[in-house]
């Protein structure tokens, strides 16, 4: 791939720091987690069509992490659930692990979104019949289907907990949503982004409803499962405070990628 | 919750419904058919056929219908008016008088287990019981003249009258009384406890039948005792029927060698198609008509099946409204949990996952009902008769009148495949109506569910 001689030398020692274990050779055949080409997108409503997106060409290395800013109303969260597979594309290519993904059937694109990517959203969306520990394991539960569950319980739970210990939230566990203060839900939130063990996480203004500490405290989390385990994360934030802690930021003007700058490594 | 109740009433009426219809027309069947016998020969009227016993000779002589037919009873049955004094006030009644022999007509059955006295049971005859004698003998000695016997004044003017028919003074004919011909029932006591009933009749005791004769039908009398009475608990039959000898009747009628019927019973009722065909096929030349017992009472049957028909419908049709109540129910829930739905897009259900919880959630709402409902229904069956009398107590009125039917209680009947075919309904219906709204959950598109807050 051609692209691979373009590769800024920022990736290499993040990639290594990732995966010390891959060989040279492995490293400098891999593809980009994410790549997107020419993306269009135009919300129809009866009357009017509302373009977004007007061929945004974008890719996420493995283990980046990337805050994707723009104004309100630029495309942001359009750009990062077509990326997500919850919605469908106008125009343009998305590949995931150089697999297009845009075109596969929706099945296949379930699969995907259960077992590849991770959410994190602004309004937490939590399901508030739920347990904490209940939400976290919702997505194991979506992919075992109810007799996978049965035998993959147990496991999930402990996997579940560990999670949720090192969120902070061991002590929060049995408490519905409408228990948590925001800070909590999120981390909830994130904890089930997780379970799954993704291999890109997309999180959409995840501090946007938070106040400064509790924000901090979740971009301190992203940025320290960045780090440790080299979690590939998407992030649209307004903070330009919580910029500052990523690799790279994408900006997003009038459904175009207009630039992008390489933070120096923090 | 409401749904599982709906659900529940729905299936628990169906059951009940069904079982007491079923009691009812398993009931009527079997006295039916045990009145009836399996197959009758009939003829086209009253003037009946000639020579039953060559007929009978004539249908055994066939291998294959003498190994199968247990026993044969010829019948000859006519409309006839029957007469008797209580406490010398005359009651007539018209009657359906048949004569047959005692012997062969118990054989076929459904004779001799309606006879109250014990020892006819065993020996069927229409003979007077000793005591029956006394009694006989006791009126007569007396002999006192009925009140309404009392001729009109006559005109002298007028030819005299015909002679009087021909009578036994000292002997007369025993004959076996419909129940509900000799006794009356006794309405004083109300709605509360047994109804009685009044005898009217003694063994013993004179009537006197008035039926046609010959061609020109001429009109004949003659004096009987009652020997015995006929309660099979169908009013119909217990109202109307009157036994004596056929060849007493025979003479009456001036039809000797005559009868109107031939009743056949067969060893194994299974048999009856064959039997029939080959029946037809022997009696083809004869003015007779071969019909099973079902066919002679079709028009009885077949009101049964239809109202039963009519009945189902309409009750699947309460399922139906619980049916729209899941329909409505869910739309709801659909709509209030856009967002839920949503999320669990998000993660990675598949339509078919969404799909599967709303339609699993609509066969529980099924499952739990009809199991309730089965519960339920299977309860008040058992129940019933307690149930009809606390309803008719606290309402004074009789929900089930036993005089109609003569049956003591009411009678049902739980046909296990019924409430099976009734539950199975009723799951494909929750299962039906709940399909829109899970459709319409998962083809939801999650962003939309997810956008804002
Ligand atoms: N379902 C929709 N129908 C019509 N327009 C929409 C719809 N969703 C989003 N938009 C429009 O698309 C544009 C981009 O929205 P969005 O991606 O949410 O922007 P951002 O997240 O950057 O604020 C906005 O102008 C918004 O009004
Ligand atoms: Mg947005």
């Amino acid at each position: 791939m051609s692209d691979l001689v373009e590769l800024p030398p920022r990736q290499t020692p993040n990639a290594v720091e990732v995966a010390p274990w891959l060989g040279k050779a492995q490293l400098l055949q891999s593809t980009p987690v994410v790549s997107v080409h020419g993306l269009k997108k135009a919300y129809r409503t009866h009357i009017h069509s509302v373009p977004v997106l007007h061929g945004v060409n974008l890719e996420v290395e493995k283990g980046e992490f990337i805050s994707l800013v723009g104004q309100s109303g630029s495309g942001k969260s359009t750009l990062l659930h077509l990326i997500g597979l919850l919605d469908v594309i106008d125009g343009g290519e998305i590949h995931f692990e150089g697999q297009r993904i845009d075109n596969l059937a929706t099945s296949n694109r379930d699969r995907i979104r259960n077992e590849a990517f991770g959410f994190v959203f602004q309004f937490y969306h939590l399901l508030p019949e739920l347990t904490a520990l209940e939400n976290v394991l919702l997505p194991l539960m979506i992919g075992n289907g109810p007799l996978g569950w049965f035998f993959a319980r147990s496991k999930a739970v402990s996997l579940a907990k560990g999670l949720l210990d090192r969120v902070g939230l061991s002590h929060r566990m049995d408490h519905k949503p409408r228990e948590l203060s925001g800070g909590e839900m999120q981390r909830t939130a994130l904890a089930r982004a997780l379970i799954t063990k993704p291999r890109l996480l997309l999180a959409d203004e995840p501090t946007g409803n938070l106040d400064d500490e509790s924000g901090s405290e979740v971009i301190r989390l992203l940025r320290t499962l960045n780090r440790e385990e080299g979690l590939t994360i998407l992030m649209v934030t307004h903070n330009l405070e919580i910029t500052r802690d990523t690799d790279r930021i994408v900006r997003l003007s009038k459904g175009l990628v207009v630039n992008e700058e390489v933070q120096p490594a923090a | 919750m409401l749904c599982i109740v709906s659900v529940m009433l729905g299936v628990a009426t169906l059951i009940v419904v069904n079982s007491v219809m079923n009691g009812f027309s398993t009931k009527l069947r079997d006295r039916l058919h045990g009145l009836l016998s399996d197959i009758v020969i009939e003829a086209y009227d009253y003037d009946g056929f000639q020579d039953p016993k060559a007929k009978m000779a004539n249908i055994m002589a066939d291998p294959f219908l003498a190994k199968n037919i247990e026993a044969m009873a010829p019948t000859l049955e006519i409309f006839a008016m029957l007469q008797y004094a209580y406490h010398d006030v005359p009651f007539t009644r018209s009657i359906r008088l048949i004569g047959i022999d005692a012997q062969s007509r118990a054989k076929v059955g459904g004779f001799t287990e309606f006879l109250t006295q014990p020892e006819r049971k065993t020996t069927p005859s229409f003979e007077l019981t000793q005591e029956a004698k006394v009694r006989q003998a006791k009126n007569h000695v007396l002999d006192r003249k009925p009140a309404y016997f009392q001729e009109l004044p006559m005109d002298p003017s007028a030819p005299p009258p015909p002679d009087p028919p021909p009578s036994k003074p000292h002997e007369p004919q025993g004959l076996i009384i419909g129940h509900a011909i000799a006794h009356f029932r006794d309405r004083t006591q109300g709605s509360e406890g047994q109804v009685k009933d009044i005898r009217a009749l003694e063994p013993g005791d004179d009537v006197i039948i008035t039926t046609v004769s010959g061609q020109k039908m001429a009109p004949v009398v003659d004096r009987f005792a009652v020997a015995d009475y006929f309660r099979s608990e169908m009013s119909e039959y217990d109202s109307m029927y009157v036994f004596v000898p056929i060849e007493h009747l025979q003479k009456l009628r001036t039809m000797e060698d005559r009868v109107t019927s031939i009743l056949v019973r067969l060893k194994d009722f299974d048999q009856v198609p064959k039997v029939i065909k080959r029946l037809k096929e022997i009696l083809k030349n004869e003015p007779v008509e071969v019909q099973t017992w079902e066919q002679k009472q079709g028009a009885l049957l077949a009101a049964i099946r239809v109202e039963k028909g009519i009945l189902n419908i309409l009750l699947f049709m309460i399922i139906g409204v619980a049916g729209f109540g899941i329909l409505a129910i869910f739309t709801m829930i659909v709509a209030e949990k856009t967002k839920d739905i949503g999320i669990l897009k998000a993660l990675g259900a598949s339509r078919f996952g969404v799909m599967q919880i709303f339609l699993g959630y609509g066969l529980l709402l099924g499952l739990v009902g009809c199991l309730l409902g089965t519960a339920l229904g299977l309860a008040i069956t058992q129940n019933i008769n307690e149930i009809e009398s606390i309803i008719g107590s606290i309402t004074g009125q009789e929900l089930f009148p036993r005089d109609i039917y003569y049956f003591d209680k009411i009678p049902t009947d739980v046909h296990p495949m019924g409430v099976f075919l009734v539950n199975i309904g009723a799951v494909l219906i929750a299962v039906a109506f709940s399909l829109i709204p899970s459709f319409r959950a998962a083809s939801l598109n999650p962003v939309r569910a997810l956008r804002y807050e």
